[in-house]
């Protein structure tokens, strides 16, 4: 099901906590949507899952605005979207089973009919014989795996992460997203995905939208948006990225004035030396390593180019010439 | 001396033992029909609460009234309350003496109890499960049956421990205007007939059903808790 957001508006008081959005989120993708905190992203998620309406604009589901419905309607559309939480928000009055079948207990749904439904989606995520588990006994992983299955009991259309992994470690963090990406692909969902970790886009997302003091900053493609960001925000998260990468090999701490990424095919060429021979530069590599972004190779190489800053500027002007994206660190940002 | 020999009294113990009999038929009955009368309205206290109280149908001025009529109800002191609403036990038990008679102001004085009682608890829900709730298209009804009173039980459970031991002690008080009970007993033998010993054991009678409720509700509690 595909999502579009129209001039978007919601105010706090003077705040734009949401500031005239305007967005389509494809169907059958999963969908990032990434910002710092108070960029208001937990606000557009609860706008565009109907939790909260909108000052202004429009939210629509394919052809369906859903802003603007009545008490019955919004409780009948809400019953086909899925969503989890940071904090999992399971039931603990109800064991793991229990939860699951929640959503189709409210929606009346047939009792033989939950019990085969739970099972099924027990196995799905990974948690077979585990219904009469009680939610305390439960890891933070298998937690948000209940809270996928119960998200999904219902075969929703579509799928709202709001910082789901965000409480997990970095290897629960890649298990979860993995099921997410899986099952995305099995149900033909469309999965939005809100977070402030630039590795759930890199390891999840189709498309990302950057979200910056209520605006979409920058959106398009994951291995786009890495290979050439446009904004100091997407900078910021990618550096922060960079510097955390295991694949990552780092010569000395300090250093490391420009930040190189080679996509695909300019990953295969000796670009380095043959500009270095053409613009009489020096490159002093820092650190390297490859990224890899939805499949796609990316080379990243932290340097500094000398000797002089006009060599430099020139080698710059090369190496974007030939596709590689060049990133200059400000002087006080190290 | 005189106070060991009554204390052997055949007949004390029948007077302790009807007495015992007429507290805990009171204290059952107000408990139940306090409930009846207090879970609605903490339920209604809740939901209608602001935003960040974690109501589910804010009413500010709805809320703000109820709230007022229940402290109203709650800062009278129950031996007048119990004299105001004589006519109504009247009206619905025939008398406005007797065990029976007092049920009806027992349950109505502990009704706003149990009522604050039941929207603390529910306070203490998770709000973030409520959200989940409400973003699965669960009814209004449904987050209340279904997730708020099932997420709160624990500490209903010590809510209704504490109502049953605070209509323990009003029962007592219910036998100034003649409800039996060992509130009674211990006024009309132990204070008005100077006979200690009928005091004395109504005291320990009271004492040693407070502890046991309050043994069963903590073990009630711990069961549920455990359980999660």
């Amino acid at each position: 099901m595909e999502i579009r957001l129209r001039n978007l508006r919601r105010n706090y008081g003077s705040l734009h906590a949401v500031d005239d959005v305007s967005l389509t989120i494809p169907s059958n993708t999963v969908y990032g949507i990434i910002g710092k905190s108070g960029a208001g992203k937990s606000t557009l998620v609860r706008l565009v899952s109907m939790l909260e309406k909108p000052d202004q604009g429009e939210v629509y589901y394919d052809d369906k605005r859903v802003d603007n419905l009545s008490k019955e309607e919004l409780i009948n559309e809400r019953r086909h979207i899925g969503m989890i939480f940071q904090t999992f928000n399971l039931f603990s009055s109800r064991n793991a089973g229990e939860n699951i079948a929640y959503p189709m207990e409210i929606c009346h749904m047939d009792k033989d009919y939950i019990k085969k439904r739970t099972e099924e989606l027990l196995a799905l995520v990974g948690l077979e014989g585990r219904g009469k588990a009680p939610i305390s006994t439960l890891s933070g992983g298998q937690k948000q795996r209940v809270a996928i299955a119960r998200a999904l009991a219902t075969n929703p259309s579509i799928l709202f992460c709001d910082e789901a992994t965000s409480a997990l470690d970095p290897q629960t963090t890649r298990s979860i997203l993995s099921l997410i990406k899986e099952i995305q692909k099995k149900m033909n969902l469309t999965v939005v995905m809100i977070t402030h970790q630039m590795e759930v886009v890199r390891d999840a997302c189709d498309r990302v939208a950057v979200l910056d003091a209520g605006h979409i900053v920058e959106e398009g493609l994951v291995s786009d948006i890495f290979s050439s960001p446009q904004t100091d925000v997407t900078k910021d998260f990618l550096s922060s990225l960079t510097n955390v990468r295991e694949s990552m090999v780092r010569w000395s701490k300090d250093g490391g004035h420009y930040t190189l990424r080679f996509r695909g095919s300019t990953t295969d060429e000796p670009i380095i030396s043959s500009i270095s021979s053409v613009a009489g530069a020096v490159f002093n590599i820092r650190a390297a390593g490859v990224q890899v972004v939805n499949g796609e190779e990316m080379g990243v190489l932290v340097a500094d180019i000398g000797p002089d800053e006009a060599s430099a500027e020139k080698a710059v002007k090369m190496l974007k010439e030939r596709g590689v994206s060049v990133e200059e660190e400000s002087k006080e940002g190290m | 001396m005189e106070a060991l020999q009554s204390l052997l009294d055949a007949r004390m113990w029948s007077l302790v033992g009807t007495s015992t009999w007429q507290t805990v038929v009171m204290v059952f009955l107000s408990t139940i029909f306090s409930m009846i009368l207090g879970l609605p309205i903490g339920v209604l206290l809740h939901v209608t609460s602001s935003e960040e109280q974690g109501g589910i149908i804010p009413r500010p001025v709805f809320y703000s009234i109820l709230s007022r009529i229940v402290n109203i109800l709650r800062s009278f002191p129950f031996i007048i309350l119990m004299i105001v609403l004589m006519p109504l036990s009247r009206l619905i038990i025939g008398t406005s003496i007797g065990t029976m008679a007092t049920v009806i102001p027992l349950s109505i004085a502990a009704a706003p109890f149990v009522a604050r009682v039941i929207e603390s608890s529910l306070k203490e829900v998770d709000p973030g499960v409520v959200q989940a709730a409400k973003a699965m298209g669960s009814t209004n009804w449904q987050i209340i049956y279904k997730v708020l009173l099932p997420e709160a039980m624990p500490s209903l459970a010590s809510g209704v421990t504490l109502t049953i031991i605070n209509l323990i002690g009003y029962s007592a008080m219910a036998g100034a205007i003649g409800g039996g009970g060992l509130g009674d007993l211990a006024i009309r033998y132990g204070y008005q007939r100077f006979s200690p010993a009928y005091m004395f054991v109504a005291v320990v009678v009271i004492i040693i059903m407070v502890e046991l409720i309050q043994f069963i509700g903590d073990r009630i509690t711990a069961r549920l808790i455990a359980k999660r």
